[in-house]
């Protein structure tokens, strides 16, 4: 190699290395040095005084910020789990390369390309309790939810939330498992098939098995993006009811965009960010093991 | 064909069952999106399938108080100008983290691939302040630049992956010819990557189409995106679900053309960057 070539490949990496270093990391640097000080955007338009830690010590004992801890955790859990196994089941019936099937794989981009925020209106409009599409038919099947405003009940609104999470994410994770479904080797399968394995049997010892690096990769990817999720919040729920759809994600954005307290809402973006990381250095360690393989 | 077993019947049955119900699930809301697009205000606000169709609403969007032909305008300058930043930007980055070896290179692509991670939250608060100052809140540059830091990092990776899965010997042949480093890319590797290339503007293109936080925080009037224009259909008398059944569709009816358009890529390209 000679001089001149060593500096090609930073030439063809300077322009995206400082767009990134312009919108990702100067901005992760300065939320930083932001949450060590006090600063109201409605009392000045510059940062005022140090405070130390007590940004962060203030989240501690801000019941807003924990109920939206429990609240992320609640929505990350359910949809992280619901569109795992409703995209696993998804890939298990299109998972021969029928012509039906590849119709519905197009089908599949549609919810998972639909805008989010488009996601939580349509669904509030058919979740309505007057004039919902969704609430009538539940009403139909099970009468004695027929009183349940859905998105009037805590838990439900969340649950509600997961759903349109769901929606757009199971496909995804269902077009990912069945391109790894047809990579997988097919001798096992059918050597148990021939020793009289029972379909359930083949696919719960020997298919999931296989496909656990994998699935493990997916989970960990849609926790990142659940704990992400926020435009649904707005469309959906708007946080409610009283609070119990405000994710942290939410609350960061009240803090900053309706208090204007950037000093605060700096601490808990920064406290969401070191969640997030614990899952992200995980997922990174994957990805990076099966890239030198 | 050999007689099925009780349990393969089982199977064969469920999956149909499944398929029906995948469908549904998938299809539905939109569907009912697409139909209550066509309704009178009294009939969207029903559950009634058959109905007397109308146009109306897709006029009246576009006219005041809606007025969402400049919204259009925006998300398509936005949505265009990011795209056209990012994805040479990121085909050359990608091009120099398939093809060469270096130290930083493995620190590098974790950086950029966990510039990803970083929830939009935590980039718009400092940005936020910065443009205040600088006068460009409301702008459509604010947008391009803060969609960048999202669609940039994806279109490394994605390019990379095409960029990895191309053998290498077909740029040694060129370089022995003579060319340098930036003919082969763009005489060799460039042409031979190109689906790749275009599915990842595809997909940068929908994902600044379908941006919602930033323009929230960042525009009120003259820059305003369609997805933003949604939130004035909510208005005191609620929201105006057959508005906003129309206007969904002038977002979702784009996104859903071209994705089809490169549907088997698609699925390639979305499905690489993801899983090894």
């Amino acid at each position: 190699m000679n001089s001149r070539e060593k500096y090609v490949k930073w030439v063809l990496m300077a322009p995206a290395l400082l767009i990134l270093i312009s919108t990702t990391l100067y901005p992760f640097l300065y939320s930083f040095a932001t949450s060590f000080r006090f600063w109201k955007l409605t009392r000045s338009p510059h940062p005022r005084g140090f405070v130390g830690l007590d940004n962060y010590i203030r989240a501690f004992g801000d019941a807003g910020f924990w109920n939206s801890v429990w609240v992320t955790i609640f929505f990350t859990i359910t949809s992280v789990v619901l569109s795992m196994l409703i995209g696993l089941a998804i890939a298990l019936i299109l998972e021969k390369a029928t012509k039906l099937n590849t119709f519905m794989k197009s089908l599949l981009i549609f919810p998972f390309a639909m805008a989010p925020a488009l996601k939580g209106f349509s669904w509030r409009f058919m979740l309505n309790p007057d004039y919902g599409v969704l609430d009538a038919m539940i009403d139909a099947v099970f009468p004695f939810w027929s009183d349940v405003v859905w998105l009037g009940e805590p838990y439900w609104a969340v649950f509600w939330l997961a759903m349109t999470e769901i929606w757009g994410w199971a496909p995804y994770i269902a077009l990912v498992f069945i391109g790894a479904l047809g990579s997988l080797p097919k001798e096992t399968q059918n050597a148990a098939k021939v020793d009289g394995a029972s379909t359930f049997q083949v696919f719960w010892y020997i298919t999931l098995p296989q496909l656990m690096p994998i699935v493990i990769m997916v989970g960990l990817l849609k926790t990142i993006f659940s704990v992400k999720m926020f435009d649904q919040v707005v469309t959906l729920t708007g946080g409610g009811p009283g609070r119990a759809t405000e994710t942290l994600n939410y609350y960061v954005y009240n803090q900053g965009f309706k208090f204007y307290d950037m000093g605060y809402a700096s601490a808990l973006a920064y406290i969401l960010v070191t969640t997030m990381f614990i899952f992200a250095f995980v997922y990174v360690r994957f990805l990076m093991k099966g890239e030198q393989n | 064909m050999a007689m099925m077993t009780r349990d393969e019947k089982f199977w064969a049955g469920a999956r149909w069952l499944g398929f029906g119900a995948t469908f549904m699930f998938m299809v539905f809301p939109i569907f009912w999106m697409v139909l209550t697009s066509f309704k009178v205000a009294r009939d969207a606000y029903s559950t009634k399938i058959f109905f007397t169709p109308t146009l109306n609403n897709f006029i009246s969007i576009f006219q005041a108080p809606y007025n969402f032909g400049p919204l259009l305008l925006n998300s398509l300058i936005v949505s265009f100008c990011t795209v056209t930043i990012a994805i040479p930007a990121a085909t050359c980055a990608a091009y120099a983290f398939s093809r060469y070896q270096f130290r930083a290179k493995n620190a590098l692509m974790v950086a950029v691939l966990s510039s990803q991670f970083v929830p939009p939250v935590v980039v718009v608060l400092p940005f936020f302040i910065l443009f205040k100052n600088l006068h460009l809140l409301d702008t459509r540059l604010a947008l391009v630049i803060l969609n960048l830091s999202f669609v940039l990092p994806f279109a490394v990776w994605m390019v990379k992956g095409f960029i990895d899965a191309l053998p290498a010997d077909i740029e040694a042949a060129a370089v022995v010819d003579g060319c340098n480093r930036f003919q082969v890319l763009r005489h060799i590797t460039l042409p031979l990557i190109m689906p790749g290339v275009v599915t990842s503007a595809v997909f940068g293109f929908i994902q600044s189409w379908n941006e919602f936080l930033f323009a929230l925080i960042l525009t009120n009037q003259k820059a305003v995106t369609l997805t933003v224009g949604l939130m004035g259909l909510h208005t005191d008398k609620g929201i105006l679900w057959e508005h906003m059944a129309a206007a969904s569709m002038l977002i979702m009816v784009p996104i859903f053309v071209i994705s089809l358009t490169i549907r088997e890529y698609f699925i390639e390209g979305l499905t690489m960057g993801a899983v090894k």
